[in-house]
């Protein structure tokens, strides 16, 4: 993973930002802060999830597995385990980043870290609102042309970033 | 086996750290744009012409977080406001698979290569796959 410089002059370039647009709208930026920290609380439980995915799998599986599993000679199963993971991962996705890219950097295709991130448009817990929202024909073809869209993506990515 | 996870657990907790920054300031920004762009100030944008509202979809899409499920509720209002059923698809994936607010994270993890080749494979994906999912919908209805 890359220093983190850039977090900071991002953390310092919204501080300011917040800075600002108190100053112009004290009530809207205090309600956008309070926003901010209930995401903050909503996804702490997941983020300590994550990272402790991480660590398991960094303790206990090593490079040679994942590069079995999501290597190059990773094949189908590689394909079809990056999509069921994206669809069943919760959270938001940036949340997933770090993990993902611990991955690549054990060896796990890019192609399937790309799969595994569009799939995760597909969000079981939410598809029954959606159904209410649009009926079961819109849901059925809109969750079959993401799976598709997920592991074709998978496969240009793969070319293009070898 | 005790000190193997006690020594993944640490370099865990580092890499937290490190990406901590970044996350606090896309949380902060996740905010702003909560309370500052509201779904009627995307309602009026829509017209109701495929191409027109696809590429208004995608834009507001890419720029908008939150969870999935404000997609859906907003994607239902703007269908019910007369914007085309293109137009609400690629509302919906853009939101999902677009973050121009988180771009700086995932830049600064995977690097800009991996970065970029998969923001625009979304990108392009975005209208293909709502091409694809109004058309079909439109069939089976």
């Amino acid at each position: 993973m890359k220093k983190s410089r850039s977090g900071l002059v991002m953390l310092g370039i919204v501080a300011l930002l917040y800075l600002v647009l108190g100053l112009l709208h004290p009530e809207k930026t205090a309600a956008a802060l309070g926003e901010s920290l209930g995401v903050l609380k909503m996804i702490l439980p997941i983020l300590l999830l994550v990272f402790f995915l991480m660590a398991l799998l960094n303790a206990y599986i090593d490079e040679k597995a994942i590069s079995r599993h999501m290597g190059e000679e990773s094949g189908l199963k590689g394909w079809l385990l990056a999509l069921v993971g994206g669809i069943l991962s919760h959270g938001p996705g940036y949340v997933w980043y770090p993990l993902l890219q611990n991955l690549r950097e054990q060896g796990a295709k890019d192609g399937l870290i790309v799969a595994f991130i569009y799939a995760r448009s597909i969000k079981i817990p939410w598809i029954p609102l959606m159904i209410t929202y649009f009926g079961w024909s819109f849901t059925l073809v809109y969750t079959f042309w993401v799976v598709v869209g997920a592991w074709l993506q998978g496969i240009i990515a793969q070319k293009l970033l070898r | 086996m005790q000190s193997k996870f006690k020594t993944a657990a640490a370099g865990t907790l580092k890499s937290l750290k490190r990406v901590a920054p970044m996350l606090l300031a896309i949380i902060g920004l996740i905010g702003l744009f909560k309370t500052y762009i509201t779904p009627e100030m995307l309602r009026t944008l829509f017209n109701g012409s495929a191409l027109h509202d696809m590429l208004v979809g995608v834009g507001f899409g890419g720029i908008s977080v939150g969870q999935p499920f404000l997609s859906y509720i907003i994607g239902g209002e703007l269908l019910k406001e007369g914007a085309s059923f293109y137009g609400v698809t690629a509302f919906i994936l853009a939101f999902v698979t677009l973050g121009v607010v988180q771009l700086p994270m995932e830049f600064s993890i995977f690097g800009f290569r991996f970065a970029l080749v998969r923001n625009l494979l979304s990108l392009l994906f975005a209208f293909v796959l709502a091409l694809l999912i109004a058309f079909c919908v439109r069939i089976f209805t």
